[in-house]
């Protein structure tokens, strides 16, 4: 800090009149605050483009979810059972949920109600997001300011502002869990690492709090459930286990599991799965290691000896008697299919489909590392560098948590997210720790005058540096150089993020926009119009049968039931509507018969040349639909090819070609000229001329197109009147 | 709340009579009789005395009338339609096998009657119903069924009662009186895929449908033994009526009362044609076998109450009003077999309804799993109209505060955690202000 008051520019413009104390805590508010209004600015892009709107699909259902329960109460919204989705299973979707977030917007929205601030609560849940990243920044500063200095602080705080792996998560109206509990997790981590620093019961009951925020909001928190514990086993073998420690973590747990206890969602899982297994062991361990280490006080080396080995076997073969005992009653819950996938990438690929096919639970590709994070794939490796140059309890656990990260990071795309933050404190410590280094040779003769003026210490402390630093030649060129490389990459690493921003990061799905030939914005928002159709020209009670992506959006938009939405708990449901969409038309129809289905809803991209549409999703379908029983005779290999090819032209495979999603998608399709110089029936996504051109629907008419054939709807017709089929 | 009750009274749907535009009850008596020439008008006379005496309405018209019309200002004019004019190629004015069948899918009755030969547009509407006509100048023959008077032939057969459908309601008093029933006509094969089709009358074991007029079989008949249809009904699923009878003459003066002579010498004094035909229009003009479901209630057992959503374990009654329409009235329905099932995916409760002078009830419990479940009766019998209702509810968990709130097997832990709060209270009070003696004079 003092470093960067001393070099900065401005300097001379700062209140003469305050002492340097007061300039540094001004300068230090002044950056924070920008930090922060940056954060927030850097994330309207959206809104500023399109509109205040929802982004995506799951946070429709988070904006659903909040409107119920500003409406009806905390009540209802915790007992609340959902009919129009799932039909006819229903979802209880008060123990469902994590309902930090909704709870969150509720709050905020009656507190400004209560200051006789209306605003609406969809403004409330586009925005919280970014207001949420700019509480990040803070929390960021605070804890870097733990483990390093403030210094180090302000710069980390700086990065996460803008860093677009945080930001791809919480732009305006991407109103999801991930939003807020990015801020919760710093935040625990930040007052865990104060609770470890001073041992105080306070800081650890804050810490535990801060842990039940996280757990309401986020899945996620089994990550920290399980860094906690690792954390205080890294002490432990490292000599660092200390009253403090044992302090700390004995009431984080306690507290932390108890209250996470009362999550619904939650529930028993802290003390039956084996997820959270780790900190209850290390739980146990921490008292052992108390307690022998009180035993060992106590008594003679010998004595000591014989009873530590005595205990250590009649212990080691009780516990494996009682874990043996609990795993085959199933006490111990299996390890559920997300978390094996952490472990072993190729896990849910071969084993849970459904997993699989969320393109989040992908392996994260190489470049986008470099593409969320630009500088600080490099400056992290120099923050890891500078933790392990002295060594304490905190930074124990930021190393801790920076490996863990980047290893879950690299094997699901989704959690970068949780890299971000540790990326930016440990470049954020980096680059402080290289310019502070560097900035003191900068200039000698500049140098010396300044510590001629500054109080005593800081003269002392300038004066032994000059000495060190006078050991090679031409330190000040070699500094200027370094000081003025690093502004070259942080001004490159600002034009990236703001660039990813714009250009990646901030279109909202629902609506999907392109250049046209002359260079203007061409919208196109063929979401919107076919649920609004449904909204307003179906029965109320109308089942719509989508592929599960779009769930969320018919109910929140549409408002009508649908059979299955993203929050994927029944593979079976979904499996069937798998089976419908790659079966025959007969055969779905009767699928579509026993789930009461009146619509049938569709994206199909070929006319527009939009790649996520269903028939690129179709192969997830036929596996979703193969992978349970009703749905064995549907194979993957039918689908193909004899080459092994997934192709609609006419070189495809026949049943591919006959199925339900080819007919909708392609329904009529034949006849529509898309390209010039093209045959009609070409398919602009795939870039091909459709294999099966001219037939008809049989057992479904066509209800609703859009503009752009985004969106097709299809009625499902009643039985034929008079049983001619 | 508000928008759950206003879902659950939406959701009573009934897919019965009402779901066509043609509204037909009982009252509705308009019948457009089709003639091939009005002659028929004066040899089928005791036919159509009988439908007069029932108040039927009925307006004859030549089928090549050129301004036949069934819809008038966007509204069917007549309710049913009596097609004696087999030998029509194509009728006159606005009217074809497509108008035909939009009139059956409106709602409309129709009553055909066939004879050797058929004309196309009556063959196309047959076959949009199911029902396939042997080819033109074809017959039923049947060389040990038949009546003295036939001409040789062995065309004028003699249809065994035992052949006729076992169903009062279609075929009246026919089956219980016994007599024969005289018939010359075509036969018909039905669509064995469709389900909707009932076989009224079929020929017996040696009838079968060939050219009577070529005196060696070229090719295999058109239909053989009992698959020979000689009257057969079609019920849509929208409960429109269609009868088919292979012969016109079957309706005629002449055959009602002709006394029956087989050419084994059995004899009966009269045929049961009339009883037959009568009882056959009856059915097919929705006078018989008509039934309808009204007051649709559900509710709590306990406090009558129907709630916008059911809670697992709840007790409820289910209740409904059957009707049935007997002799141009509505009439308590006193069946005991009508099911209730209470729906999710499948039936997770069925339980047959206690009838109580038309009034149907059922209690039962809610299963302890939630979802959206539907009351569904599917009352479908032979004979009577088919009545569908389902009625969708919600199935919620239990609200928090519903649970136990204290579960005696749990006392144990309850005691345990308390007694452990006493203890640590106990414990640390004693550590914070326990004063060790020993080492006081230690450090002194």
């Amino acid at each position: 800090m003092d470093a960067l008051t001393s070099i900065l520019p401005f300097k001379q413009y700062l209140p003469h009149k305050l002492s340097y104390d007061k300039q540094e805590t001004f300068l230090k508010l002044f950056i924070l605050t920008f930090a922060g209004i940056l954060a927030f600015a850097t994330r309207l892009f959206s809104v500023l483009r399109y509109e205040s709107v929802i982004h995506e699909f799951d946070p429709y259902f988070n904006y659903r979810t909040t409107k119920f329960l500003t409406d009806e109460g905390f009540y209802s919204f915790h007992n609340w059972f959902d009919d129009r989705a799932w039909y006819p299973l229903g979802r209880i979707i008060g123990g469902t949920i994590y309902p930090g977030l909704m709870v969150t917007s509720a709050a905020i929205y009656h507190t400004l109600r209560w200051f006789h601030i209306t605003i609406d609560i969809r403004n409330v849940c586009v925005f919280l997001a970014p207001l949420f990243s700019s509480f990040t920044v803070i929390v960021t500063y605070l804890l870097t300011k733990e483990l390093k200095n403030a210094s180090a602080g302000l710069v980390a705080a700086c990065l996460i502002s803008i860093v677009p792996g945080y930001i791809s998560r919480s732009v305006a109206g991407s109103y999801d869990n991930e939003g807020i509990a990015i801020f919760c997790m710093l935040l625990t981590y930040y007052l865990w690492i104060k609770a470890i620093k001073t041992g105080s019961i306070m800081w650890s009951a804050s810490c535990a709090l801060a842990y039940f925020y996280m757990v309401s909001s986020w899945g996620g928190y089994v990550f920290l459930i399980n860094l906690m514990p690792l954390h205080v086993l890294a002490l432990m073998v490292t000599g660092h286990f200390s009253h403090r420690v044992y302090v700390a973590y004995s009431t984080v747990y306690i507290l932390g599991t108890i209250l996470s206890m009362q999550i619904p969602f939650v529930g028993f899982q802290p003390v039956q799965s084996s997820e959270h297994m780790l900190a209850f062991g290390t739980f146990g361990l921490c008292q052992i290691y108390s307690f022998v280490e009180y035993v060992k006080s106590k008594l003679t080396e010998a004595q000591f000896n014989a009873l530590f080995s005595f205990a250590l076997m009649t212990v080691g073969f009780g516990l494996g008697i009682a874990g043996l005992v609990l795993w085959a009653s199933g006490k111990i819950a299996p390890w559920t299919g997300r978390f094996y996938a952490l472990l072993d990438p190729s896990y849910a690929k071969n084993h849970i489909p459904i997993i699989a096919s969320v393109s989040e639970h992908q392996p994260t590709a190489w470049s986008s590392f470099f593409f969320d994070f630009e500088l600080l794939v490099f400056m992290f490796p120099v923050g890891i560098y500078y933790c392990f140059k002295e060594l304490t309890d905190a930074n124990i656990f930021i190393i801790m948590y920076g490996m863990t990260a980047i290893y879950f990071a690299g094997v699901m795309v989704r959690l970068m997210l949780v890299l971000a933050p540790v990326m930016c404190i440990l470049s954020g410590i980096g680059i402080s720790s290289i310019l502070t280094t560097y900035m003191r040779n900068l200039d000698v003769n500049q140098l010396k005058k300044t510590t001629s003026s500054t109080a005593s210490s800081q003269s002392s402390s300038r004066s032994r540096r000059g000495d060190d630093s006078s050991t090679y030649p031409r330190k000040n060129e070699i500094a200027f150089g370094v000081v003025c490389l690093m502004s070259f990459f942080l001004i490159t690493y600002v034009f990236h993020c703001t660039w990813v921003t714009s250009e990646a990061y901030s279109s909202p799905s629902i609506v999907l926009s392109a250049r046209t030939g002359t260079g203007s914005k061409y919208i196109f928002d063929d979401f919107r119009e076919a649920y609004w159709w449904l909204r307003y020209n179906t029965d109320e009670d109308a089942k719509v049968m989508s592929w599960w992506d779009y769930g969320y959006q018919i109910t929140a938009m549409a408002n009508r039931t649908i059979l299955v939405d993203n929050n994927t708990w029944n593979n079976t449901h979904i499996s069937r509507v798998g089976q419908a969409m790659s079966s025959t038309e007969d055969k779905a129809y009767e699928i579509m018969r026993e789930l009461d289905v009146d619509y049938v809803l569709v994206i199909f991209g070929g006319l527009i040349g939009y790649s996520s549409d269903d028939i690129n999703k179709f192969l997830w379908m036929v596996r979703i639909g193969g992978s349970t029983e009703k749905g064995a005779h549907i194979k993957e290999k039918d689908y193909f090819t004899p080459q092994g090819e997934f192709r609609v032209d006419k070189d495809g495979s026949p049943i591919l070609l006959n199925c339900l999603m080819y007919k909708l998608s392609y329904y009529r399709f034949g006849e529509t000229y898309t390209e010039q110089d093209k045959p009609p029936g070409y398919d602009r996504t795939r870039s091909v001329e459709i294999g099966n051109k001219n037939f008809e629907l049989e057992k479904l008419e066509e209800a609703y197109t859009t503009e752009h054939w985004l969106v097709r709807i299809y009625k499902v017709k009643k039985e034929e009147n008079r049983g001619q089929s | 709340m508000a928008r759950l009750s206003i879902i659950c009274i939406g959701l009573i749907l009934f897919v019965t009579v009402w779901s066509s535009s043609l509204n037909i009850e009982g009252s509705s008596k308009r019948v457009l009789v089709l003639l091939d020439n009005l002659a028929i008008r004066e040899t089928h006379s005791f036919y159509f005395k009988q439908l007069r005496d029932r108040e039927f309405d009925l307006t004859y018209k030549s089928s090549d009338d050129s301004n036949l019309q069934l819809v008038k200002y966007g509204e069917y004019i007549y309710d049913h339609i009596i097609l004696f004019a087999p030998g029509t190629k194509e009728f006159g004015g606005r009217l074809d096998a497509e108008i035909l069948t939009q009139f059956v899918d409106a709602g409309g009755n129709v009553l055909v009657a066939g004879s050797h030969i058929i004309g196309d547009a009556i063959r196309e509407f047959a076959g949009e119903c199911g029902i396939e006509f042997a080819d033109d100048k074809n017959a039923v023959i049947d060389h040990l069924n038949y009546d003295v008077n036939d001409n040789g032939q062995h065309t004028l057969i003699i249809a065994s009662p035992d052949n006729l459908l076992a169903s009062e309601l279609i075929t009246g008093e026919a089956k219980k009186v016994g007599l024969p029933f005289l018939f010359r006509g075509i036969g018909m094969s039905s669509d064995s895929e469709n389900s909707l089709l009932l076989d009224v009358l079929t020929g017996s074991s040696s009838s079968y449908t060939a050219n009577p007029d070529e005196k060696t079989l070229t090719e295999y008949p058109t239909t053989v033994g009992k698959r020979t249809l000689l009257v057969s009904v079609l019920q849509a699923r929208n409960n429109a009526r269609v009868g088919f009878v292979g012969s016109l003459d079957f309706f005629s003066n002449d055959f009602f009362q002709s006394p029956i002579q087989s050419n084994d010498g059995k004899k009966s004094a009269k045929s049961g044609n009339e009883e037959l035909a009568i009882a056959l229009t009856d059915w097919v003009f929705k006078q018989r076998g008509v039934l309808r479901a009204r007051n649709i209630r559900h509710y709590l057992k306990q406090d009558k109450t129907t709630p916008s959503f059911y809670t697992i374990k709840n007790d409820l009654v289910f209740n409904v009003q059957f009707d049935e329409f007997v002799h141009g009235k509505w009439m308590p329905f006193n069946g005991t077999d009508v099911q209730l099932e209470f729906v999710r995916i499948d039936p997770f409760v069925r339980t047959t309804m206690k009838n109580n002078g038309g009034q149907l009830e059922a209690q039962f419990r809610v299963p302890d799993t939630y979802g959206i479940y539907k009351f569904i009766i599917d009352y479908n019998r032979i004979g009577y109209t088919h009545l569908f209702s389902a009625t969708q509810v919600s199935v919620h968990p239990l609200r928090h505060t519903e649970y136990e709130r204290f579960i005696t097997s749990a006392y144990p832990y309850y005691i345990s955690s308390f007694s452990m709060m006493v203890g640590a209270f106990l414990l640390s009070f004693i550590v914070l202000y326990h004063r060790d003696e020993m080492p006081k004079t230690k450090v002194e």
